[in-house]
């Protein structure tokens, strides 16, 4: 028998071709959602002359990114341990009025008249036990969260509209004290925040100059708590013991249970976040506006789970990253604002986009995942 | 005379009115290849499940060390040292070989479960671990999904020692793999074997492979040990007339013939 002398020292390991930088940056979850970002960023910024990018219009733009940004960070983690959540809507729906309510009619239970941070933390404690609700629901039944999550949408978007309608006698509050004024804790989520920014844009000259005052003055604050929320679910996805398990439990659950990982416990947390960043979503909209009505956060929890999906989190689950996100975020957000600046176009444009920039990720992350497996 | 690491005593499991297992004795010592062979139906997953504690027997007693024992579930077992590697392997594809080295048991500093990853540290012990029985990952970072079959069993196997087991039990390694990777499965085996540590349960439908490799055979048919021995004491053709479950060669070859015949 003859045997190349190649043949005799090649190992199974050789095989494995790691490649370049380039190669490797291929294979990370966000490649795609940053490229379709920089062009968005750039067509944009061409069509609207310049006007999205401004003082203002930056302000504009990254509140409407902010807040995709926090229920999609959500998203993106419930997607990667393997679940939909189909409710985040209608809990920003549900928690707005539950917080409004409490300051018009006061605390249930007759507990006297509600503050900001009453309001908010009753609210947050029934939104939590919901999402506990809903995660212990999909553990213990075995059925998919899709339907249990859509039994929620409605179940949710009822409640909040017949809440409103028997003790509110209207689908909509308004009329509420400007409660961010007397409130640190409302202007938390209501005022405004990275002042020093734009401070240090109009006193290096920048053009938000009105009569010789400094016009735009910060970014909303859910800014602040899209950055606070993106970071620490980044952390722990990336960087701890917790990621690990999102991991595990999305990729291969039976062998992640194997192997001692609480599959049902990480399941049953990230229901919790998602309804977590669905609260702090509908406190930032209340105490900025201190308005609520009933169709708030309709159809949110799609754009949520199409951002995460864009931002290259694998449907399936177990491969996802919130970089990504940040990036879809900042994508939608753009896309979604642009009529404001750009005058030819409506929001039907935006539905187009989002339709043709989500089927295309699906693609792309199939093609990833076989990449990363090996598959190409 | 050395104290078995597992032994059985008349082991019985019915379930309902079916008697899975009917009074097994099985001994199994470290640093041996154990091979368990039988065909399908024989008991052989049924015994492993009640030593790695998914089921309880009905009657008759497992000792480890020479202790009796009880496992309630696949955590006690694997608490007294019994680490079994499933065909699925129990590996998670889209993570990296390291994550899937420690899923479950990381190494973290801080508050439990938020304590970040010693990632550094976790990257050297699997590399080492895996070196130890033979496969040189470059890069543990590489997702699982790009391992060959083998790679992956010996990951399985590196895993379950390095997290202290003194039994493995392998439920059939070699049956999903190309020729080259059951090889290097079997070579894999007999660097854990080397160790003198460890005792290893072979199940395998493999007649080739099970000569190949181990010390000492038991045979099932039917829930019952129809042969045992050390390979010594076992010539070529027992084992493959106790493989068939007790069917004589000849009678198979003489029953084929008449199907032709007809």
């Amino acid at each position: 028998m003859t045997q190349t002398q190649a043949a005799a020292g090649r190992r199974e390991t050789d095989r494995l071709n790691k490649g370049g930088t380039l190669r490797r940056l291929s294979r990370r979850p966000e490649i795609g959602a940053f490229a379709v970002m920089v062009l968005v960023v750039a067509a944009i910024a061409i069509a609207s002359g310049g006007t999205a990018f401004n003082p203002l219009g930056l302000k504009n733009n990254m509140a409407v990114i902010a807040q995709f940004g926090i229920i999609a960070t959500a998203a993106c983690l419930l997607m990667i341990a393997g679940e939909f959540d189909l409710s985040i809507g209608s809990m920003i729906g549900f928690a707005g009025m539950s917080m409004t309510m409490m300051l018009k009619w006061g605390l249930p239970f007759g507990l006297g008249e509600a503050t900001p941070f009453t309001a908010f933390a009753l609210t947050l404690v029934m939104t939590l036990g919901i999402g506990w609700l809903i995660g212990t629901i999909v553990v213990r039944s075995g059925l998919s969260s899709f339907i249990v999550t859509l039994a929620f949408l409605f179940f949710l978007r009822g409640v909040t509209e017949v809440a409103f309608r028997v003790i509110n006698n209207s689908t909509q509050i308004s009329g509420l004290p400007d409660y961010k004024q007397t409130s640190w804790f409302a202007d938390l989520f209501g005022g405004q925040t990275f002042g020093w920014f734009y401070d240090a844009w109009f006193w290096l000259g920048g053009n938000i100059n009105r009569a010789g005052a400094q016009w735009v003055t910060g970014f909303d604050a859910r800014v602040m708590w899209w950055i606070v929320i993106a970071l620490a679910a980044w952390f722990v996805l990336a960087r701890t013991q917790a990621g690990n398990w999102i991991f595990a439990t999305g990729d291969n659950r039976e062998s992640a249970r194997a192997n001692g990982v609480p599959v049902n416990k990480v399941r049953i947390a990230l229901f919790m976040f998602t309804a977590f960043a669905a609260t702090i979503f509908a406190a930032c909209q209340v105490f900025e506006t201190n308005t609520a009505d009933a169709s708030k956060g309709n159809l949110k929890e799609l754009e949520a789970i199409a951002i995460a999906v864009v931002g290259g989190t694998l449907m399936t689950g177990g491969f996802g990253s919130v970089l990504g996100v940040v990036f879809g975020a900042i994508t939608f957000g753009l896309v979604a604002n642009a009529v404001f600046f750009i005058p030819a176009i409506d929001g039907s444009y935006y539905r187009v986009f989002v339709g043709a920039v989500l089927l295309l990720a699906v693609f792309l992350n199939e093609n990833l995942r076989k990449r990363i497996t090996g598959g190409l | 005379m050395r104290t078995p690491v597992i032994r059985t005593e008349r082991l019985i499991k019915r379930f309902g009115p079916f008697t899975a297992l009917n009074g097994i004795d099985l001994e199994v010592y470290a640093g041996e290849v154990h091979a368990l062979l039988g065909d399908n139906g024989a008991g052989k997953s049924t015994l492993i499940r009640l030593l790695s504690g998914v089921h309880q027997p009905t009657e008759g007693q497992i000792y480890v060390d020479g202790e009796p024992v009880s496992f309630r579930s696949p955590r006690d077992a694997s608490k007294a040292g019994i680490g079994t590697v499933y065909q699925d392997l129990a590996l998670n594809p889209l993570m990296s070989v390291t994550r899937n080295f420690f899923m479950g048991r990381e190494l973290y500093t801080g508050p439990r479960p938020f304590g970040a990853l010693r990632m550094a540290e976790m990257d050297r012990i699997t590399h080492d671990e895996m070196i130890k029985i033979g496969i040189d990952v470059s890069d543990p970072q590489q997702a699982v999904g790009t391992m060959s079959g083998g790679q992956r069993q010996t990951l399985a196997i590196a895993r379950a020692i390095y997290f202290g087991a003194k039994v493995l039990i392998l439920d059939e390694p070699t049956s999903a793999l190309g020729q080259k990777q059951q090889m290097e499965v079997l070579k894999t085996m007999m660097r854990v074997r080397a160790r003198g540590d460890i005792a290893i349960i072979f199940i395998t439908h493999n007649e080739v492979h099970s000569k190949l490799v181990a010390d000492r055979f038991t045979f099932l048919a039917l829930g019952e040990v129809i042969g045992k021995g050390s390979r010594d004491e076992l010539a070529g053709e027992d084992i493959r007339h106790l493989m068939a479950g007790g069917v004589e060669m000849r009678d198979l070859e003489k029953e084929l013939a008449d199907i032709q015949a007809m």
